[in-house]
């Protein structure tokens, strides 16, 4: 038998492809709950719509930390996660969870009670929370890519195409999101901004989708055997039928074709999350550690072949 | 200041895996966690076929991906340069799991240590003597046996090592054996392009 290829090898003391399994389907929860509430909170805040915004900002501030806790193995000490924002994109991401939290429910109780003019503050100080819970939206919906690019250990993830997929999805499912919920309140003007918007968006998330798999693919062995499994292995039936058919194609050309109707966009709503929670697993599925000494002949000095 | 590192002789390596007894042994380590493995690779055509044992460990990295990635400060370097967990500090978000580009973390199951060796919810008393040094739900690594370095001695899987194929020392010393030894035979580092700067060092 000769093994001149690499393989998987599960947890056996054979040199090969080792799945990553640290991170599972709680992270991957945690991290999509956090991606289409943020997501939902900041296209409401742009277009004002107050429901959007507490809706969004509930499903982030539950299901996330929920999930995260889930996760963790001594969860009684999360709070020491926030200790090391000067290197940790974890600490970077929940603090500016809480500030989110904070300050998104302060805007909302402020938008919807007037809390500025009931404690007789200046309404430069609402406008300030307004903008501090913008800001901490924004760091959530890219810290999550930024924890996972900053790894070197998985091709799939070492790639700045990583946070920019998580910003982009996370607005694309927010503006979907909206749309649905407010579909009676909004009016035609901002239901056609938000159609309008989708439409780049759903095209963007394909491009970003493909710039990930191509960019994996060229870096590295280990990058093109995650891609390999996502288009052609074992997870290609989910990744393919799924995540880009369901979860991109078909939103784009029901939210095109039929924008200007509810069951549309409930419709293209559904596909959406169904895809995008299909991807989010999945990249943490098809994330593999190169074999330790992959490049044998770079890396240790044997042959390469004999 | 010293720089604690190993040097793999490849040559010499048999994979007889005493290594990976004698860590379980000195540390205790729970079931399905293992801190050193010596994998086996074949290459070639028949009838040209061969077969290397590549011995794996902790490289604790000068640049550690894991302690940088720390969000809790659990993970930090000794001034010898022995790369640390904290227990008390850990919170178990497997960020240094995931951040390991050689997969040399492990995460200890909220129930491994109840489980013990035989699944039976009993402790040998091997275990019962070892498992006080673990935390359920935090991370683990080699830590270079830092009680043995601390009392003189050597790591045990250096010491147990029948074929002399681990070998352990200061490498900021020009002329400690792991130096030497990477000098004369052209030491490697393991997955050099993640630029981690690992202090462990293979020869052939």
């Amino acid at each position: 038998m000769t093994q001149n290829s690499t393989n998987a090898v599960g947890n056996s003391f054979k040199l090969g492809y080792r799945f990553q399994s640290y991170w599972g389907t709680s992270m991957a929860r945690a991290f999509f709950a956090a991606e289409v509430g943020t997501g939902t909170f900041l296209v409401s805040l742009y277009f004002d719509y107050l429901l959007g915004m507490i809706l969004g900002l509930a499903l982030a501030g539950t299901l996330k930390p929920f999930f995260h806790l889930s996760h963790m193995g001594v969860p009684a000490k999360a709070w020491r996660a926030m200790l090391r924002p000067d290197r940790s994109w974890v600490s970077r991401g929940g603090i500016s969870m809480v500030l989110l939290v904070g300050f998104g429910a302060l805007h909302i109780a402020n938008r919807s009670i007037g809390l500025d003019k009931t404690l007789g503050l200046d309404p430069q100080v609402g406008e300030m929370v307004r903008y501090v819970a913008i800001a901490a939206g924004l760091v959530v919906i890219c810290y999550q890519g930024m924890a996972m690019s900053a790894s070197e250990s998985f091709t799939l993830w070492a790639s700045p195409l990583v946070p920019v997929a998580s910003f982009c999805y996370a607005l694309t499912a927010g503006a979907l999101s909206l749309l649905a919920i407010g579909w009676a309140d909004l009016g035609a003007e901002p239901q056609a901004v938000l159609v309008k918007f989708l439409e780049s968006m759903l095209l963007l998330d394909l491009v970003i989708v493909a710039g990930l798999l191509i960019h994996a693919r060229s870096k590295s062995k280990g990058g093109a055997f995650s891609v390999n499994l996502l288009m052609r292995g074992e997870l290609s039936g989910q990744f393919r039928l799924v995540a880009v058919f369901l979860g991109l194609l078909v939103p784009v050309a029901l939210v095109a074709y039929g924008g200007t109707q509810r069951l549309f966009v409930a419709a293209a709503v559904v596909a959406f999350l169904v895809g995008f929670y299909t991807l989010r697993t999945l990249l943490f599925k098809a994330a593999v550690y190169e074999p330790i000494t992959h490049d044998l002949a770079g890396s240790i000095g044997l042959a390469r072949s004999r | 200041m010293s720089k604690l590192g190993m040097v793999f002789d490849l040559k010499a390596c048999i994979g007889c895996n005493a290594c990976v007894v004698a860590c379980k042994q000195e540390n205790s380590v729970p079931d399905g966690i293992f801190f050193t493995r010596t994998l086996s690779y074949e290459y070639g055509e028949y009838p040209n076929v061969k077969r290397v044992y590549i011995p794996t460990i902790c490289n604790h990295c000068e640049d550690a991906p894991c302690e940088k990635v720390c969000p809790s400060g659990a993970t930090y370097t000794r001034a010898d340069g022995i790369v640390m967990v904290d227990r008390d500090k850990c919170i178990g978000c497997s960020s240094c799991a995931v951040a390991c580009p050689y997969d040399m973390r492990t995460m200890l199951d909220k129930s491994a240590l109840e489980k013990g060796l035989f699944g039976t919810g009993e402790l040998t008393p091997f275990e019962k003597q070892g498992y006080g040094r673990y935390t359920p739900g935090t991370s683990l690594k080699c830590d270079f046996c830092s009680q043995r370095v601390d009392a003189g001695l050597k790591p045990a899987c250096v010491a147990t090592c029948p074929t002399n194929a681990r070998v352990f020392g200061d490498l900021d010393d020009p002329n400690s054996e792991p130096s030497v030894l990477i000098r004369k035979r052209g030491g490697r580092q393991p997955l050099p392009e993640k630029n981690t700067k690992p202090k462990v060092y293979y020869v052939e």
